[in-house]
């Protein structure tokens, strides 16, 4: 088996959506299924419940009244947050953890992903673009295959770190020259296996690359590429790895962006970081 | 921000990417300082500026400056280090926020004559800062290593 066929092995052993959350999102998708029946089904879930409720009563998700029920937040705010919440609710106690290899202590690779995913919704409000419907999730779980490739990456860290910080390739190009695989790739694999929606698989493998992706629509691709720099910059979720990887010169020619607007995108973000990030946390962490 | 008179205090500072951390200290007067900013000029936001001065460069360093005068630090007497401003690996990137962000702290510490005694500044590595109340010192913690600035 190559190292490379290993390292995907082990996606399979890394847990999978919880069943409730799973079930959400396949009801979710499921056209014919109605909102009933989808709070029906987070409803059996107290856990999950707990979270979505808070969820929507925040000032992010939220809208200016309170919200009592899974049914009332289903309605006012649509499935489209609902399946936002539902799986940042799934996925928080995976992302929390520390990670090996990138050196990444409890809790940060969770306000990491929490920055990508609202900075990329505050990217498109400035751009004065629709988000798309799966931008948040996509800029959630863009990293989630650091959770598999660290333990390998910590192993290999010496020569990887040199390819990385001697030579100047961008870190996972020297992860995928020395293990065979880069974390967005091992990303992509475990999304696709939780049946997650295209659109945020393929925000996932191409975020490093945004170039070769081989679809028609790059724009989740291309917003989460740019919220991921500009969380790197901020320093938040900054590893071992640093700021040590390439920005697509294409996906600023594409949206059209500025040095003004990117500052004005981390600046807003940054403010609504700390609610996000404490919305699972309960006052744990910082 | 974190300003101190205390020999037993460690002020940090954590994961500075492209933001600029600057490290105060007067010897004489045993008081220190330590900022990390986030972007450099609050023209992009005043509000926000008015809110939390520390996350731009203009609006921080003057403050940091203020708080260890008031604790009794003399500009004389004030060794400056600078720490941050990383940048990600490509060079003709509209990301330049580290570069921008150093070159308007440079400004500000020239404008109110105070030299920079050291840096550790630019590359693509994440920085954590450290200064030692009890004798001074700065130092710089990145992947994994702790080195005095």
């Amino acid at each position: 088996m190559s190292r490379r066929e290993e390292i995907l092995s082990t996606v399979r052993s890394v847990p999978s959506l919880p069943a409730a959350a799973a079930e959400v999102v396949r009801l979710i998708r499921d056209p014919e299924v109605g909102i009933a029946e989808i709070s029906r089904a987070i409803e059996h879930d107290p856990g999950l419940t707990s979270n979505l409720l808070r969820m929507a009563n925040s000032a992010y998700f939220g809208i200016a009244r309170s919200v009592g029920s899974v049914q009332e937040a289903a309605v006012c705010l649509g499935t489209k947050r609902i399946f936002q919440m539902v799986i940042a609710s799934a996925v928080s106690p995976l992302v929390q953890r520390p990670v090996k290899g990138y050196d990444l202590p409890a809790g940060k690779l969770w306000e990491h992903s929490v920055c990508v995913a609202a900075g990329a919704e505050q990217l498109a409000e400035e751009l004065k673009l629709e988000a798309p419907s799966h931008l948040f999730t996509a800029g959630l779980l863009h990293d989630v295959g650091k959770l598999v490739l660290g333990t390998f990456v910590d192993v290999d860290a010496g020569p990887i770190m040199a390819l990385a910080f001697d030579e100047e390739m961008s870190f996972e190009v020297a992860e995928a020259q020395v293990l065979g695989i880069n974390h967005a790739e091992v990303g992509a694999a475990l999304l696709d296996s939780w049946n997650l929606p295209k659109e945020i698989v393929d925000a996932d493998r191409w975020h490093h690359d945004p170039e070769a992706f081989p679809g028609d629509d790059t724009l989740v691709v291309d917003l989460v590429h740019v919220a991921d720099a500009l969380s790197m910059m901020q320093g938040i979720g900054a590893g071992s790895d640093g700021l040590n990887y390439r920005s697509c010169a294409a996906v600023t020619e594409r949206l059209k962006l500025k040095t003004a607007v990117t500052e004005v995108v981390a600046c807003h973000t940054v403010a609504k970081l700390g609610e996000l990030r404490d919305l699972f946390t309960h006052g744990k962490g910082r | 921000m974190q300003v101190s008179s205390r020999a037993d205090d460690v002020l940090v500072t954590y994961s500075l990417g492209s933001c600029v951390g600057l490290s105060l200290y007067d010897p004489k007067a045993g008081v220190g300082g330590l900022i990390h900013c986030m972007l450099p000029l609050s023209k992009i936001d005043p509000a926000k500026a008015k809110a939390s001065p520390c996350m731009f460069v203009d609006t921080g360093i003057p403050l940091l400056l203020t708080k260890v005068y008031e604790l009794g630090a003399t500009r004389k007497g004030l060794i400056a280090k600078v720490a941050g401003g990383a940048k990600l690996l490509d060079q003709k990137s509209l990301f330049r926020i580290g570069e921008r962000n150093y070159t308007v702290l440079r400004k500000i510490l020239w404008k109110n004559n105070i030299l920079i005694e050291s840096e550790s500044v630019g590359g693509t590595v994440a920085r954590t800062v450290y200064l030692y109340m009890s004798n001074g010192v700065t130092t710089i913690k990145s992947r994994g290593k702790e080195v005095a600035l």
